[in-house]
């Protein structure tokens, strides 16, 4: 699963990859666009919906967080 | 009353001296009290929209917070995965109504308020129609800020992001918190009411720090913007067609420092008086003419206000059942570009509401759609840069990201000529002597010390603007000014921070009373 998120942030937003912080939208390593991509891709690849309430600084602040949404959200 | 007026000092001194003095249990009575009495004296009467604004936001908020609670025992004692989903669905569908509701109500208060002044003289015009009722309307204080603020919270609780209030006067505190009711920046409550039971102990050095901000953004409104703004509205004021384009241009320039002084001014002071308070507000602009691209900028400038349309309507539609239907059908239309349709249309239709939120004028709608379609060619052009980039071997150099930065520069110029200009007759008419008719000399003549500005006023404009760059570039490597001012030796600190004070005191604009101009964004 963590390979495959990687390679759809790869896809959308290369600098993600390489972020060591904990505020990437704050940061402007990814923007509004990049993270509707990424949503959109993550739901297509594991089937799952995100939704508007998930998509917060604190789900989106590294590549590690967003590993982490997708596993809680395919838990649940 | 304005930030910058005898009365608000005395309101801030006496608030800061009854905050510390009373027990920490009670503390945020005394900010509310200083609110509503900094409210009051802005309306002049009793702040009737703010209290609706504040009860049904608090009603709301507990109307889901109940609807939660229901749903969840409602599902516990339910074990059908079918039942589960009708249960789901009958709360979030009464959820939906009741936030409907509230926004109709209170997004109503703010057209009604924001619309029915702008469309007086039209309907004056209007033979036989009686405009008295028009006319003793009175434009809350902060409207536009307090009920974006308000619906964000709303929404918050809505998606279970946020836990609703109980106490409607500790709603009524957030939206009232005085440093930021009339400009923002927008606050979000959970960070707020942490902030507002958090122990705050009296410190000589905060104390300090929030009155250099304070005074910093003065220096900024008084000595810059103030100062620009005899120049940019001696300018405006006269025939376009008979102005040069450069001095056109230049009074553009001067407009787009003035509107950036006016505003993180205000910002400024208002950070600083809330942090001598202990309460940290969100920092609202970071240096946004070093952006090296439109989308930067607007990372940059009036940030809060970004991250709400952001997170509250491009979010929400791009993440709604019909924002997820439309994306579909255009993927599978139009196959690749298709999976930009929708932040297209996202980006469109949010750009149209921070312009009509902005200005109720044709030219501000324009405004809104230029940057609209900006953003959207950008957003296709995208990746294609990268190969632009390697082709034309640009990219790494000093140059290349200057010229970014110029880029963007021109592209906030031409929006502003649509904001600033009174009528859209009069931007086009600022367009064609910009780009017809420039005549550069112009700008070394008599001409441009002919409106306002003398050029004794010029130089000392000219050195306040290098303090400012020179602390912008400081900031910009990530440095805290007001920290390293801290750590050299005494008679420097206090050389440097009683320059500051000499320069506002002496050379600030100020009305016959002491009074300062309006801060620009106080009228959107």
């Amino acid at each position: 699963m963590e390979e495959k998120v990687l390679e759809i942030l790869e896809e959308h937003c290369e600098e993600a990859l390489d972020y060591d912080g904990d505020s990437m939208m704050e940061d402007g390593i990814i923007d509004s666009f990049a993270v509707i991509q990424v949503v959109s891709d993550l739901e297509e690849v594991f089937d799952i919906e995100i939704d508007a309430k998930y998509v917060i600084e604190e789900n989106f602040c590294n590549k590690e967080a967003i590993i982490e949404l997708v596993r809680k959200l395919l838990e649940e | 009353m304005q930030l910058l007026s005898g009365s608000f000092i005395i309101l801030w001194m006496i608030s800061f001296a009854l905050y510390y003095l009373v027990p920490q249990k009670i503390r945020w009575y005394v900010l509310l009290a200083a609110g509503i009495v900094f409210y009051a004296a802005g309306t002049g009467g009793v702040p009737t929209a703010l209290f609706v604004t504040a009860l049904t936001t608090c009603g709301c908020g507990l109307f889901l917070r109940n609807s939660f609670e229901k749903q969840r025992e409602a599902l516990a004692a339910c074990d059908s995965k079918e039942q589960k989903k009708q249960i789901k669905e009958k709360f979030a569908g009464k959820r939906k109504r009741m936030q409907i509701i509230y926004f109709i109500i209170n997004l109503g208060l703010l057209v009604f308020y924001k619309y029915t002044i702008a469309a007086l003289p039209y309907f004056q015009k209007v033979p036989g129609f009686s405009t008295g009722f028009m006319e003793r309307i009175v434009m809350p204080l902060g409207i536009s800020f307090y009920t974006l603020t308000a619906m964000g919270y709303v929404i918050d609780v809505g998606r279970e992001n946020c836990e609703a209030e109980g106490n409607f006067l500790k709603i009524l505190l957030f939206l009232s918190y005085f440093p930021a009711v009339t400009q923002g920046p927008f606050n979000r409550y959970a960070p707020m009411k942490e902030q507002f039971r958090q122990t705050h102990e009296f410190d000589y050095g905060r104390m300090l720090r929030g009155i250099q901000r304070f005074v910093w953004g003065a220096f900024k409104k008084l000595v810059i913007a103030d100062r620009i703004g005899i120049f940019v509205d001696r300018v405006f004021e006269s025939d376009a067609a008979s102005v040069p384009g450069s001095i056109l241009a230049c009074a553009v320039v001067f407009y787009m420092i003035q509107l950036y002084a006016d505003f993180s001014g205000y910002i400024d002071m208002a950070m600083g008086v809330s942090e001598s308070f202990g309460i940290v507000l969100p920092e609202n602009f970071k240096r946004p003419y070093f952006s090296r691209s439109v989308a930067e900028f607007w990372r940059r400038w009036h940030i809060t206000l970004g991250t709400w349309f952001k997170d509250y309507v491009m979010f929400s539609f791009v993440m709604s059942g019909t924002g997820r239907k439309l994306g579909k059908t255009f993927k599978k239309k139009w196959n690749g570009m298709g999976r930009h349709a929708v932040p297209i249309i996202g980006t469109m239709f949010v750009w149209f509401l921070t312009g009509a939120w902005h200005g109720r004028t044709a030219g501000y709608m324009l405004w809104g759609l230029y940057y609209g379609v900006i953003m959207s060619v950008s957003l296709v052009l995208e990746p294609y840069y990268p190969l632009w980039k390697k082709k034309f071997h640009v990219g790494a150099g000093k140059g290349y990201a200057f010229f970014c930065m110029a880029r963007t520069w021109f592209i906030v110029f031409i929006a502003d000529i649509l904001i600033r200009s009174e009528s859209l007759a009069q931007a086009g008419a600022v367009f064609r002597a910009v780009f017809t008719r420039l005549e550069p000399t112009a700008l070394l003549s008599k001409t441009l010390t002919s409106f306002g500005l003398s050029k004794y006023e010029f130089l000392l404009l000219f050195l306040a603007l290098l303090i400012w760059l020179a602390v912008s570039v400081f900031e910009e490597k990530g440095k805290d000014v007001r920290a390293c001012l801290a750590a050299r030796p005494v008679l420097l600190r206090w050389s440097c921070y009683y320059g500051i004070v000499l320069l506002l005191l002496l050379t600030g604009i100020y009305g016959g009373q002491y009074d300062t101009a309006a801060f620009m964004y106080q009228s959107f």
